[in-house]
């Protein structure tokens, strides 16, 4: 399988702080990848080192044939249209309608026509279930449903990557399954995911490898049967005791 | 006054360099075509408004002696109305070419200024409530009284000199003074005779005394005033001052300036003089109008400057926003007009916009910083995780917003630049308080003419309020 992502020896600090140290790691076309582990461990900084939202201090990262550290600030533009990013506080843009929210990098990076953007708009939301909240206001939305708005507007640019940063922490419950199952489906569909989460079940059934971070390095590496069946690493043995139980 | 005081300060600074020049006064305006008269009008009989058809004009014995100045010289009379405290500074700033308003060359201010041969002479008297008129003799009653002279006049350190124990009040209107007299603020208002006797011709609640001060030389008479080193224009302007004396003109002019003043004075309701309020509220709403949008075109501009990460820009746009906060709007004002006018001549209307709209910047930056920061950071990292740039981000995404939570913070800046517009009135802009003197000045009356200008205020206030608050509703998307 070819590499889409690969990580060199990535080290990150905020000022005297390691946080990332030495990573190393490959995400290979169409594979799920989900980034487990406690709170604090890392897992935030390192998934924004692979678009760039933060610099590495060090380390290589190489992003289908592009070497990411070494790009000016506009080539980084160009590669983040190939890699969507769904944060955990969904960050819809409030200023804008849902079918806007959609829209705005279509239509302001690639220079598609409004009318264009639009039937993509309105054809991804109807792919997450929300085809009728085009033309509603984010702040009237619930959790689930800003999140699945949230995915669809990163899916507008096709993408060949997908980074996801907790999607489902800040949502009540009863709507974490609403934003799993598009999650699953874009799975499905082949999208090559970069999940971080603390859904163990989700990361049992579609995950292709679990990595399992820990004060800022990959403590353990394996198939989600080798990770969750079979933990070698005693830290990895606490954190999934410790989840278990709760 | 203090004002005063700064600017001629600020002008030693900058006047240094064109002092040494040789005289070309006369030339310069020959050159020209025009001879440019700095006037206060609030001073009848020798220069104050009437409206003539709906139009407003400067009339008046001094505005009759420099038409025939004008004429001797075959150019043509531009007037400039200005507060009397900066006349002088506009005669060194080049803004005008001659004083003409009912000035005395005194020992001091010949200092700074060149003066003609003396066209006018006339006493020193003190306007004084009728109702009081036992009790008051001439200057010696006054002791330890309050009394109100124009700030800046020979009559202000007359008072201040010849009166024991004075309490002396300066304002800059005459009308003002009125005003402080009928309300008791002060005993006695010291004015030159025929200045006094129009006042007392023209309301039945005042009368006059003669002041009996001793005056020295210069200060019972009446000149021109010119810029240091004018030779050569004072020489040619005496000429026609000498034939105004020969042939007592001065007289025909005085009963030419006491028609103006009864056809004034024959209609002093404030329907009459609707045109006055309308140009100044038009004056008001320009200058408040061009100051809103270059305040937040500038203003989004220092904001960025001082988010800038670079150290030099983020300096300079804090250094621009803290100096503008830390110094009133009035000397703004002012150094634009006479400061930056040392270099190009710029009319008192753009000055007074380009000072209010540079004071407004620095405001509506502090808001619209303010406004960014509130915006949170996860909008941004959403749109550059799109793959739009900085730049895009910031139209789309953060300025919207940020514009939204500060609406009202802004809509409060418009409001108060309503306001605060008004000092542009001290350099002659006619904007509604300048307006309000005129009429007051006009009609001798001194408190209606205030309540009009007070309701027109605060109807314009309040609209835009309303209008701003309508805007605030239709942009709030939340729940
Ligand atoms: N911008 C930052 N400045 C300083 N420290 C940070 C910053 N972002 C994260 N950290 C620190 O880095 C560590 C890892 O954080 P994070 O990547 O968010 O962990 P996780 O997502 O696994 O909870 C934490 O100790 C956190 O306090
Ligand atoms: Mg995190």
């Amino acid at each position: 399988m070819p590499e889409m992502i690969t990580i060199e020896n990535i080290n990150k600090k905020f000022g005297d702080t390691e946080v990332l140290k030495d990573l190393n790691g490959k995400v290979e076309k169409g594979q799920v990848i989900c980034v487990i582990g406690p709170s604090g461990g890392g897992k935030s900084t390192f998934l924004r080192c692979l678009n760039m939202l933060e610099q590495p201090t060090s380390g290589k990262i190489v992003f289908e044939d592009s070497e990411l550290t070494s790009l000016n600030e506009s080539q980084i533009n160009q590669l983040r249209e190939k890699m969507g990013m769904v944060f955990q506080s969904f960050n819809l843009f409030s200023n804008m309608t849902v079918v806007e929210n959609v829209k705005l990098a279509p239509v302001k990076v690639k220079k598609m026509t409004d009318a264009a953007a639009q039937e993509l708009a309105l054809k991804l939301l109807d792919q997450v279930g929300l085809a009728e909240k085009a033309d509603n206001y984010p702040a009237s939305l619930s959790g689930g449903q800003q999140q699945r708005v949230a995915i669809a507007r990163a899916l507008a640019m096709n993408p060949d990557v997908m980074l996801f940063d907790e999607p489902t922490s800040a949502l009540d419950p009863e709507m974490v399954g609403e934003v799993l199952k598009v999650m699953q489906d874009l799975a499905n569909q082949g999208m090559t995911m970069v999940v971080v989460t603390h859904e163990m079940g989700f990361a049992k059934n579609v995950a292709d490898e679990v990595w399992f971070m820990d004060g800022g390095v990959f403590a353990e590496k394996g198939t989600p049967d080798q990770i969750f069946e079979h933990p070698q690493n005693e830290r990895t043995q606490d954190f999934l005791a410790k989840i278990l139980e709760a | 006054m203090l004002a005063f005081t700064v600017s001629v300060a600020m002008l030693g600074v900058f006047a240094q360099p064109t002092q040494a020049a040789t005289d070309d006064s006369l030339a310069r305006v020959q050159e020209k075509g025009t001879l440019v008269m700095g006037t206060s009008p609030d001073y009848p009989p020798y220069e104050f408004l009437v409206n003539r058809g709906g139009k407003e004009r400067v009339v008046g014995m001094d505005v009759d002696i420099a038409k025939k100045i004008a004429k001797d010289l075959g150019v043509k009379l531009v007037i400039k109305q200005m507060d009397f405290d900066s006349l002088l500074v506009a005669l060194e700033t080049n803004k005008v070419d001659m004083v003409i308003s009912g000035m005395s060359p005194t020992a001091a201010r010949k200092k700074s200024v060149d003066f003609s041969n003396v066209y006018y002479k006339g006493g020193q008297s003190i306007i004084i409530n009728k109702a009081d008129k036992g009790l008051y003799k001439d200057r010696t009653s006054f002791q330890n009284k309050a009394m109100g002279a124009q700030t800046g006049s020979i009559q202000f350190n007359l008072g201040k000199k010849q009166i024991k124990g004075s309490n002396m009040k300066g304002l800059a209107k005459i009308s003002d003074l009125i005003l402080a007299l009928k309300s008791h603020k002060v005993e006695g208002v010291i004015m030159e005779t025929p200045s006094a006797q129009a006042y007392v011709d023209n309301d039945p609640d005042l009368a006059m005394i003669n002041g009996k001060f001793s005056l020295g030389s210069g200060e019972n008479d009446t000149a021109i005033g010119f810029k240091k080193g004018s030779t050569s224009l004072v020489n040619e302007v005496n000429k026609s001052v000498d034939q105004i004396n020969k042939q007592k003109l001065t007289k025909t002019y005085l009963k030419h300036a006491g028609t103006y003043m009864k056809t004034n004075t024959k209609n002093t309701s404030m329907w009459h003089y609707t045109s006055y309020f309308v140009k100044g509220v038009e004056y008001t709403l320009l200058i408040t109008v061009i100051g809103v949008i270059f305040g937040i075109l500038l203003g989004v501009l220092f904001a960025l400057m001082r988010l800038s990460k670079i150290k030099l820009i983020h300096f300079l746009g804090v250094a621009y926003i803290e100096f503008v906060r830390g110094t009133p709007l009035m000397i703004q004002v002012m150094f634009v007009y006479f400061g930056i006018g040392l270099f190009i001549n710029i009319p008192a209307l753009i000055a007074g916009i380009i000072a209010v709209s540079l004071n407004s910047a620095a405001y509506v930056a502090e808001i619209i910083r303010g406004g960014i920061n509130s915006v949170a950071k996860g909008q941004t990292e959403a749109a550059r995780s799109l793959g739009l740039s900085q730049q895009q981000t910031f139209v789309s995404v953060i300025f919207p917003q940020a514009l939204k939570n500060i609406w009202p913070a802004l809509g409060n800046e418009f409001v108060s630049l309503i306001k605060e517009s008004s000092i542009v009135s001290i350099i002659g802009v006619t904007d509604l308080i300048y307006q309000l003197k005129a009429v007051q000045t006009a009609t001798y009356k001194g408190v209606i003419p205030i309540v009009v200008a007070m309701v027109i205020y605060f109807v314009m206030t309040f609209s835009l309020s309303k209008v701003l608050n309508h805007y605030e509703r239709k942009m709030k998307h939340d729940a």
